[in-house]
């Protein structure tokens, strides 16, 4: 009896003096059983250039003077302006007039062509987003084919909108990894090559479901230059073997290797040295978008794109807008200063316009991502300074920008799309999965298309303004008069 | 000072942080892995204790702890609790006192229908409105219900006690009081393990009592329990197999492989630890619950295997299911039709496929075909033809418990079939053929490899979030080849899910006479020093959980 009662007490007293130990361990045991590392071996995706970037420090802050100012804008040679934004609200359309124009003569007179090169990372892996973007894009303006393709891609296997596959012997230099690649690298930031001579080299591509993708448009093959005159590409239509020779004699040449098919099989025959960049699809008309994905990408390395070679990218694929989505991979270094992203991306953009003259620039910022503080998963305190380093670069580069961070939501959205039924986001509190995907999507298209709307609008007025110059209307502001000074 | 103190090592606590323990709130159901039960119980126990012997006060007190347990994960789903507990008491009264054959059969049955209705509406009816506007193309709109936490575990316990009552094996509780608190005990109400009526009811009606051995059992059970859950458990699968069943085709074959026995011991050390908590906490409190899980991948076949995992359930269904559609002895409509059923919906779907891809029509003849032979082929035809349909039926509905979605009812089916296969295996090779002496330990190995094998297998379809990803991540895991380096850079970026993966196996697999040599360590240990191994595994349970994700790793080889 009194046995039974000091038992039930013993395991009480166990229950209280566990209690009061593991407030001691608590002080002084480690809090984290795991500390946060990042990884880091050879074979892990991480940018070479960031990592420098980041080892070289710079914590030289510049002097804030963009915060609380407002932003006009110089009004085009039409004579259009977007009215003046506040820092805090920048979108900075007025950068994108040229793409809008673009579009306004695809929708007006149905004729002539787009193309946005989406450059991102691992968010955009496996064509998410940018397969939603694309698809949003040519059920208005027309257009089919999925863009420009790689030639191998540590994601093919995750990407849907095109099935891909390639044989193991090609030799791959991306801008990530390689400081000094054999050939400059191309539109893709990588460049590839065929050295096997015993094995066949071949890469295979199949249209995947998506809409306006369902066949692949045109294969075209961009390569560039060599001495290797003896390369040539070998087809097997039914029971034909088709060669067709390789001619590498410009600095970019390209050649079709078929019109609309379901799928297609290429082998590489004795094309050596030749610098490969990938398949492109497309119609011919209405809008392109190529995704330019690289996990672990900070964006810096765009930097090294060479721009003879960009130029000629230029003149075949005819950019008129370059959207650039990064971020995720420059959170996890634990400094909160982002000025050397700042200064480091502002030149990046700055070569950009080199690279693709005429061409739009949009910058996405990072999207939210979240860490645990105190056992809770809260943004990561390094998301919102570098959105405003994102922000900054942007309006110093003149260019146009989607702010992801706060277009799903802000602070602490990511744990929102995660814990949402159904998910939207991964359990690294990173990444969208398809479902959010679409959605960021279709927040980014929104936003581009209320751009393009209200351009419409202002190029109505612009117009009517133009015409009866003489007449001096004082209801009428004159366009001059706002220009900026 | 003290207040200094108490702020720094719990938190400040204001209204809006009291408030916040004893509300409900949907994301933060009161686990008992977190610090917010520990402090609840410690209060609830020491009342408990001086409690123990004022029998009826004691069980009142125990059952409002109880339904605010309940309520603080599924709000006023409380209520739905007691309401049925109610109707099932005097259901339960109603069986016993009539005479007449006829009402019980009636009683019996409207409380079965009753029971299972509830649990029907709030787990299955999207579920089916979902699949009847995918079959008609329809567009039925589907009900705005959230799913009360624990239904499927409580529904089950109060079939249980009728039918005990019916079949006699029982008497039905003096008092409602009674059955409430077997109904609502809250240990085992929300993820069981499914107590039986039969075992549980006599211990109310015992003196409240505990020896020294209980204690030092359902301390080890928790402490056990709190490492395979939160440690092993929970890290493993926010950091690596979460990722990986997510989006496989973004990660390697050999990652795809990992993640595939990473969840293995991840649903194994979730389930059974959780359970060995509930096992602990009763034991504390004087209640002797069943054994839920006997370390189930030791089994060396896949019978064995439904033996050892999760066998409050396992034999729930046995007793309760399998013997009520026919067992081993004869055939019902019930035992066939879902049988019968889920073969002519493979073969539909085969053929619905036949278009694209003869694989899908292939597999569904195999499979009907397979399912056959395994009674075709047996000496005692008729018999084994209904042991087996029964059995199928009761993995089929096994599996749909599990939750409403076609994966569980393909992982129920792979299970049946398996059974099936097993015990035509069983017919022609006995295991008194099968013994010779120096080979045996070597069938055993690698009877335990195959089985531990199958079993992962069919978890893809449990884990996977639909069809294609577990396809995804079946042909991922086929294209494995081996590569040292390979596996050594991934092994050394995933280094502490792998470590814990390791140790979760090693534990499982390591005889158990030296977990029992540990065990008597702990028992032979002085009351405070088991106290502080208790405090140092909380510490290691909030180490891990203030662990945040691990950053996202892309390997490139």
């Amino acid at each position: 009896m009194n046995q039974n009662k000091s038992y039930f007490f013993q395991s009480w007293l166990i229950v209280v003096i566990a209690i009061a130990s593991f407030i001691g361990f608590k002080t002084f045991l480690p809090r984290k059983l795991f500390p946060d590392t990042t990884a880091n071996s050879k074979n892990v995706v991480v940018d070479s250039l960031m990592l420098e970037a980041v080892a070289e420090g710079g914590n030289l802050s510049d002097e804030d003077t963009l915060t609380n100012k407002t932003i006009s804008f110089v009004s085009n040679p039409l004579g259009i302006k977007f009215s003046s934004e506040k820092f805090e609200q920048y979108k900075g359309y007025q950068y994108l007039i040229p793409f809008f124009e673009k579009l306004y003569q695809l929708e007006t007179s149905k004729k002539g062509k787009a193309r946005i090169a989406y450059f991102g990372d691992s968010m955009t892996d496996g064509d998410m987003i940018v397969q939603d973007v694309r698809t949003q894009f040519q059920s208005v303006f027309g257009g089919e084919g999925v863009g420009f393709v790689n030639i191998t891609s540590e994601s093919a296997g995750s990407r849907g909108s095109i099935l891909h596959e390639f044989s193991s012997n090609w030799k791959a230099q991306s801008y990530l990894k390689t400081k000094s690649p054999l050939r400059s690298f191309g539109v893709n930031g990588s460049v590839f090559f065929a050295k096997d001579t015993v094995n066949a080299t071949w890469v295979k591509y199949k249209a995947g479901r998506n809409r306006f993708a369902t066949t692949l448009n045109n294969p075209t093959l961009f390569y560039g230059s060599s001495k290797n005159r003896k390369a040539s590409l070998r087809q097997i239509f039914g029971k034909d073997t088709v060669y067709k020779k390789l001619n590498p004699i410009s600095m970019l040449n390209t050649t079709q290797v078929a019109d609309n098919v379901k799928n297609v099989k290429v082998n590489f025959i004795n094309a050596d040295s030749i610098p490969f960049y990938g398949f492109n699809f497309d119609n011919g008309k209405g809008i392109h978008v190529d995704n330019f994905s690289s996990r672990g990408n900070s964006g810096l390395p765009l930097g090294s794109l060479n721009v003879d070679l960009m130029n000629a990218f230029q003149q075949k694929l005819g950019y008129d807008l370059i959207i650039l989505q990064f971020g995720t991979n420059v959170l996890n270094y634990g400094s909160l200063n982002y000025s050397w992203y700042e200064r480091k991306m502002t030149s990046v953009v700055k070569h950009i316009k080199e690279c693709f003259p005429g061409a739009a620039i949009l910058i996405i910022t990072t999207a939210d991502k979240s860490t645990k503080y105190d056992m809770e998963m809260k943004s990561d305190s390094a998301v919102s300074p570098l959105v405003l380093a994102q922000k900054r670069y942007a309006v110093k580069a003149e260019a146009g920008l989607v702010n992801l961070y706060t277009l799903m939501g802000g602070d602490g959205s990511m744990v929102k799309w995660v814990e949402n039924v159904p998910a939207r986001a991964n359990k690294d509190y990173t990444h969208f999965n398809h479902r959010g995907a679409k959605e960021i999507a279709q927040l980014i298209y929104k936003q581009i298309d209320t751009g393009y709307q209200e351009y419409k609008k202002l190029r109505a007025l612009a117009k009517k303004k133009a015409k009866p110059k003489a007449v001096v209307n004082d209801s009428v502001p004159v366009v001059n008069d706002t220009v900026n000074e | 000072m003290l207040q200094e103190w108490f702020y720094k090592n719990i938190g400040k606590v204001t209204p809006e942080v009291v408030e916040k323990w004893f509300v409900y709130n949907e994301k933060e159901p009161l686990l008992f892995n977190t610090g917010l039960f520990l402090g609840l119980f410690l209060v609830f126990y020491f009342w408990y204790i001086l409690l123990r012997k004022a029998n009826t006060l004691r069980m009142i007190y125990v059952i409002i702890f109880s339904l605010f347990f309940y309520y603080k994960s599924s709000g006023i789903y409380f209520l739905l609790l007691l309401g049925s507990a109610v109707v099932d008491y005097n259901l339960g009264n109603l069986v016993h006192r009539t005479s007449s054959v006829l009402n019980k059969k009636l009683c019996l049955t409207f409380s079965i229908i009753l029971n299972l209705g509830f649990l029907g509406y709030f787990k299955y009816s999207n579920f089916l409105i979902d699949t009847w506007n995918q079959i008609s193309q329809g567009n039925l709109k589907g009900f705005d219900v959230i799913l009360p936490v624990g239904i499927s575990f409580y529904t089950f316990q109060s079939i249980s006690y009728i039918i005990e009552v019916y079949r006699k094996e029982i008497e039905p509780t003096k008092r409602f009081v009674d059955y409430l608190f077997f109904v609502s005990f809250f240990p085992q109400l929300v993820a069981g393990p499914i107590v039986r009526a039969k075992d549980f009811l006599p211990q109310i009606y015992q003196k409240l009592n505990v020896t020294q051995d209980d204690i030092n059992r359902a301390f080890l059970l928790i402490i056990g329990g709190l490492i395979k859950k939160t440690v092993i458990s929970d890290y493993i699968s926010l950091n690596f197999v979460d990722r990986v069943f997510d989006l496989p085709n973004s990660y390697t074959p050999f990652e795809n492989l990992m993640a595939s026995y990473g969840y293995t011991i991840q649903i194994y050390c979730d389930f059974s630890g959780y359970s060995d908590m509930a096992i602990g906490v009763a034991l504390l409190l004087g209640f002797k619950l069943p054994t839920n899980f006997r370390s189930p991948y030791k089994s060396t076949s896949i019978t064995d295997f439904w033996r050892r995992w999760h066998i409050s359930l396992s034999t729930w269904l046995k007793d309760f299911l399998y013997i009520s559609v026919g067992g081993n002895r004869y055939g019902t409509f019930a035992g066939f039709l879902f049988p019968g059923l889920f073969f002519v919906g493979l073969i539909i779907w085969g053929i619905s496929f036949s278009a694209t891809s003869t694989i899908p029509l292939l597999i569904a003849v195999a499979s009907t075909v397979i399912f056959a032979f395994t009674f075709l082929f047996s000496k005692e035809k008729e018999k084994t033809m209904y042991t087996n349909v029964n059995l199928m039926t009761t993995m089929l509905l096994g599996g749909l418990w599990h939750g409403a979605s076609l994966r569980f009812i393909i992982w129920g089916a792979l299970h049946g079939m398996a059974l099936a296969v097993h015990k035509i295996f069983l017919e022609y090779y006995p295991p008194a053929k099968r013994k010779i002496f120096f080979i045996t330990p070597f069938l055993k190995f690698f009877a335990i490899v195959v089985t531990f094998h199958f079993v992962a297998f069919c978890w893809i379809f449990f884990r996977a979030k639909d069809f294609t990803t577990a396809l995804q991540i079946i042909q991922n895991i086929g294209k494995v080849t081996f590569d040292f380096n390979q596996w050594l850079t991934i092994t050394q970026g995933y280094q502490n899910v792998f470590v814990l993966m390791f140790l979760g196996y090693f534990w499982h697999y390591i005889p158990e006479k030296v977990t029992v040599a540990i065990q008597n360590v702990f028992k032979a240990m002085p009351l405070i020093t088991r106290a502080i191994v208790l405090g140092l595994v909380f510490w290691l349970v909030f180490a891990t959980a203030s662990a945040g994700p691990q950053p996202f790793i892309y390997f490139q080889f």
